[in-house]
């Protein structure tokens, strides 16, 4: 099984941060797809098969927040797994975010807690434990 | 200025340009550093229980190897790239500076970094900063600079 994932952030350098760091986890990815707010996150939903999203909450056009109760209002795209990516420490957000079934990585993180937080999320294992051998840990902290 | 604001923005920001942009920053400044021209600036406006603006100031030639950095690349990439780069150091900065100071029930929209001219920030520094941070970076030093406006969300 491998993952397609979409990645919304409106920051450029952020998006290709956390597709390094995607590279670095060992997971078994597919597709890897990019929206820089979340109505392109949408358009991207709708025209492609995903399995995660990983989704910023402060964005111009449409915030993260947004599309997360988009997606949860769509009965095509309500299962999706999503991972907020966000620099938000509001308790009172986070907990706002978790009841719409999201987990949530705090910026800046390490791809070790990106890769902790997917598998917890939807139990796909790690390639290096198969077998593969693709990643050790990069002692980055995006 | 306030002594507690100024140590929360010190942290957030040494944590933010360690972690984020993987580079090492120093509290206390050299000669050269102290000197350091502006070159560029990213704001990132706030509105929640209070509202605001955090602006990072880039004295010096630091801004390319941010970026690369970043990017995880050797060679300096594009201006944009350098600028979307500060913007999200700011950000991330600004993110984690809010709720130290408002607790961490209070909910902040953010808005998405915007460059900041350097004459204009001139201009808006008599308001004085409700709190000031720089940190020593290569050769020159990072200004963080968190104003808070009277008026709330």
């Amino acid at each position: 099984m491998t993952l397609n994932v979409l990645v919304v952030d409106d920051s450029a350098v952020m998006r290709a941060m956390i597709i390094k760091s995607l590279n670095l986890s060992g997971l078994p990815l597919g597709q890897i797809y990019q929206a820089a707010n979340g109505e392109e996150g949408l358009r991207a939903l709708r025209s492609n098969w995903i399995d995660l999203a990983l989704v910023d909450i402060n964005m111009p056009v449409m915030n993260g927040e947004e599309m997360i109760e988009e997606v949860r209002r769509n009965s095509e795209l309500r299962d999706l797994a999503i991972i907020v990516v966000s620099t938000e420490s509001s308790e009172a957000r986070i907990e706002m975010l978790e009841r719409h079934g999201t987990k949530f990585v705090h910026k800046p993180f390490a791809p070790e807690t990106l890769r902790e937080t997917i598998q917890k999320l939807i139990g796909v294992s790690d390639e290096r434990q198969v077998g593969n051998g693709a990643a050790q840990s990069s002692g980055y902290d995006f | 200025m306030n002594d507690k604001l100024e140590t929360v923005l010190l942290k957030a920001a040494v944590m933010t340009f360690e972690e984020l942009g993987f580079m090492l920053p120093t509290p206390k400044l050299d000669e050269s550093q102290q000197h350091a021209t502006a070159q560029a600036a990213v704001g990132v406006q706030f509105r929640g229980l209070f509202a605001g603006e955090l602006v990072v100031l880039v004295c010096g030639d630091w801004l390319p190897r941010l970026a690369a950095n970043m990017l995880g690349e050797d060679e300096p990439p594009s201006l944009l790239q350098q600028f979307d780069a500060l913007g999200e150091i700011a950000n991330v900065i600004c993110g984690n500076v809010l709720p130290q100071i408002a607790g961490p029930q209070v909910i902040f929209n953010l808005s998405a970094p915007c460059p900041v001219e350097i004459p204009q920030m001139a201009a808006i520094d008599p308001e004085c900063p409700a709190a000031k941070t720089q940190l020593g970076l290569e050769t020159g030093r990072a200004e963080v600079r968190l104003y808070l406006h009277s008026e709330t969300a």
